[in-house]
């Protein structure tokens, strides 16, 4: 199998690739360093088995293997974790595989024949329970074959055509794979449904105004340029859009 | 900013006992009973009234006595609100208010309902005699009662920084990603390996020591360095550390693990969750009679940090520092977003040979 390693520590790492190196059945394709950089090696080099620790700067182990899992014939995730008494609980409660560090031999071999792709619902089941918030902090798109996070931080709306959804963020706008319901979902705290197709982040919306035709609409915070957007709140939402705004 | 010496168990936090509990009742009653004779017999009493005086005494003070009781058991709560010692001086003059009311009260009925004389006084002798007795009384009790609270507190105080000492030890973390670093090493770089078995176990026996005891300041940071050695294995150079201590008397004593837990807190929610770690800056100075220890650490702009391990090394940090100096020793927090930073400040104290 090939196998991607993904730890902060380099000393860590190192010993993965050792023990690793040791089977003949097995080949090390790629070192990550963070999640960041995971995702990309994950991408670009298609390992069978992503080995990723959770405890990392920047993404965290478990939304690195959210977007991992987001992808079109996902690798196998297998946690590493020197402790964490939550991660474990989460891991055996929903059957994801881990391996405790220092890293047993035996353990290892278990945990990569064993390995096996994670749903999305079960790393969100797992990331409620470690007591993380249960959302990811960025979105995955990918822009001309590169692989591109986008923290939710600087994300304006969500606004999904027919088939797919376009993120518009401060810095341009991206097509994700994500449904609009999924989004809705998972980002409730901080973002607002105003019509069938569009999600706006509460705190960037600046004004209800109405338009020249009557209509109510949103104006943002941070959106110069670029495409107008069709922000009209529908008649169905403007009740629930007013309570958000209020309750900000 | 938070303040140094928050008491978290209640227990530590009554300084009156409590007066509705059936067996505090019966010693006033007992009390109160000893005192009535003392004054019977003080007044010397005509022979063979001794017994029919006690008793008028007995009511009064007796009568007193309840009364003050539910009335603390009432108040109590109350009472407590206000802080220590202002409790015990508003229980103080709330007993002898009664008291005086108590007085004027039994002067008054007396008058009304008795043809014999009961009281041979005239009306202000007598109360002022009841105010003079009873609060000096009173006074005793309250004093009785503030040092027996004193030392329920140091015990209690003794016992949770014993526990929270053992909980401080090493965290898990630590220990398991240092085993993992080692046996890493062991085929890499033995020799590194085989100092870094050397550091941890200087380590563990740092940390398995009594942790009630004070250590001189020397000893302390070098516990700290050795930490900091074997995390900078494990983190290259993302983890630096700036010691700006050359000021501090390293003679000076300081309670046991708290340089060190605060460098592994610094490391454990600030440096590793930064990308491209950080520098902890430890910075020590001294004033007339104090001295005063900063460790000051980056944070990830992130909020995605737990902070429950941060917690408990700091309250238990608090503790001790509470029990061995009391209100002369603070713990400060300051936090702001892309900064941590923990204050400790103490009285400057030599080992005296």
């Amino acid at each position: 199998m090939n196998i991607l390693i993904v730890d902060d520590e380099a000393p860590a790492r190192d010993r993965l690739r050792q023990m690793i190196g040791e089977a003949a059945e097995h080949a090390v394709v790629g070192e990550a360093g963070n999640g960041q950089q995971a995702l990309q090696m994950a991408e670009k080099l298609r390992p069978d088995v992503v080995l990723l620790d959770i405890r990392m700067p920047g993404i965290d182990g478990i939304e690195t293997a959210r977007h991992i899992s987001a992808f079109e014939d996902p690798p196998a995730v297998v946690f590493t974790t020197a402790y964490d008494e939550y991660a474990i609980q989460a891991f055996e409660a929903n059957a994801v595989g881990y391996i405790l560090k220092p890293v047993r031999r035996e353990r290892l071999d278990n945990a990569l024949r064993q390995a096996a792709r994670l749903s999305g619902e079960k790393l969100g089941a797992v990331a409620a329970q470690t007591g993380l918030s249960g959302q990811r902090a960025h979105v995955c798109t990918r822009r001309q074959g590169e692989l591109k996070l986008i923290a939710i931080a600087d994300v304006l709306c969500f606004v999904a055509d027919q088939k797919y959804v376009t993120v518009v963020h401060s810095n341009g706008e991206d097509l994700i794979d994500d449904s609009l319901k999924s989004l809705e979902a998972e980002f409730a705290r901080h973002f607002v449904r105003i019509h069938r197709g569009a999600l706006v982040a509460i705190n960037r919306i600046e004004a209800l105004a109405r338009n020249v035709d009557g209509q109510l609409e949103v104006r943002l915070r941070g959106y110069g340029s670029g495409r107008p957007l069709p922000l009209v709140v529908s008649r169905r939402h403007v009740a629930d859009v007013r309570r958000r705004l209020k309750g900000r | 900013m938070i303040a140094a010496s928050e008491t978290t168990n209640p227990q530590a936090q009554a300084y009156l006992p409590d007066f509705c509990a059936a067996g505090a009742v019966l010693i006033i009653v007992l009390v109160a009973t000893l005192i009535a004779m003392v004054l019977t017999l003080a007044a010397r009493p005509e022979t063979g009234a001794f017994l029919g005086d006690l008793g008028q005494m007995a009511m009064y003070v007796v009568w007193m006595a309840l009364l003050g009781t539910g009335l603390l058991c009432k108040l109590r709560s109350w009472i407590e609100r206000f802080g220590k010692t202002q409790a015990f001086v508003i229980a103080f003059l709330l007993l002898l208010l009664l008291c005086v009311v108590v007085a004027e009260g039994t002067w008054q009925l007396t008058r009304a309902f008795s043809d014999i004389v009961i009281i041979s006084d005239s009306h202000v002798g007598f109360l002022t005699r009841t105010i003079a007795i009873s609060s000096i009384v009173i006074a005793l009790a309250m004093r009785y009662l503030y040092i027996s609270s004193e030392w329920r507190r140091s015990i209690v105080l003794e016992a949770q920084s014993r526990i929270s000492a053992l909980q401080a030890l090493i965290r898990p973390h630590f220990l398991f990603n240092s085993l993992n670093t080692i046996a890493s090493l062991t085929r890499s770089d033995p020799a590194r390996a085989e100092e870094a078995v050397e550091d941890l176990a200087d380590l563990m026996r740092a940390n398995l020591g009594s942790p009630k005891n004070r250590v001189t300041l020397k000893e302390e940071l070098e516990v700290a360095a050795i930490y900091q050695r074997i995390e900078k294995l494990r983190l290259g150079d993302r983890l630096r550390v700036r010691w700006n201590v050359n000021n501090l008397p390293m003679r000076a004593l300081i309670p046991g693990l708290t340089i060190q837990p605060l460098l592994e807190n610094a490391i454990y929610h600030g440096i590793e969750l930064l990308a491209e770690g950080g520098e902890v800056v430890v910075t020590g100075s001294r004033s007339a009679d104090d001295l005063e220890i900063e460790i000051r650490n980056p944070v990830a702009a992130v909020p995605n940090r737990r902070k429950d391990g941060n917690q408990m090394a700091l309250s238990n940090i608090r503790q001790r520092f509470d029990l061995a100096y009391g209100h002369r020793a603070t713990v400060d927090v300051d936090e702001s977003p892309l900064h941590y930073s923990v204050r400790l400040r103490f009285p400057h104290e030599e080992q005296v040979a």
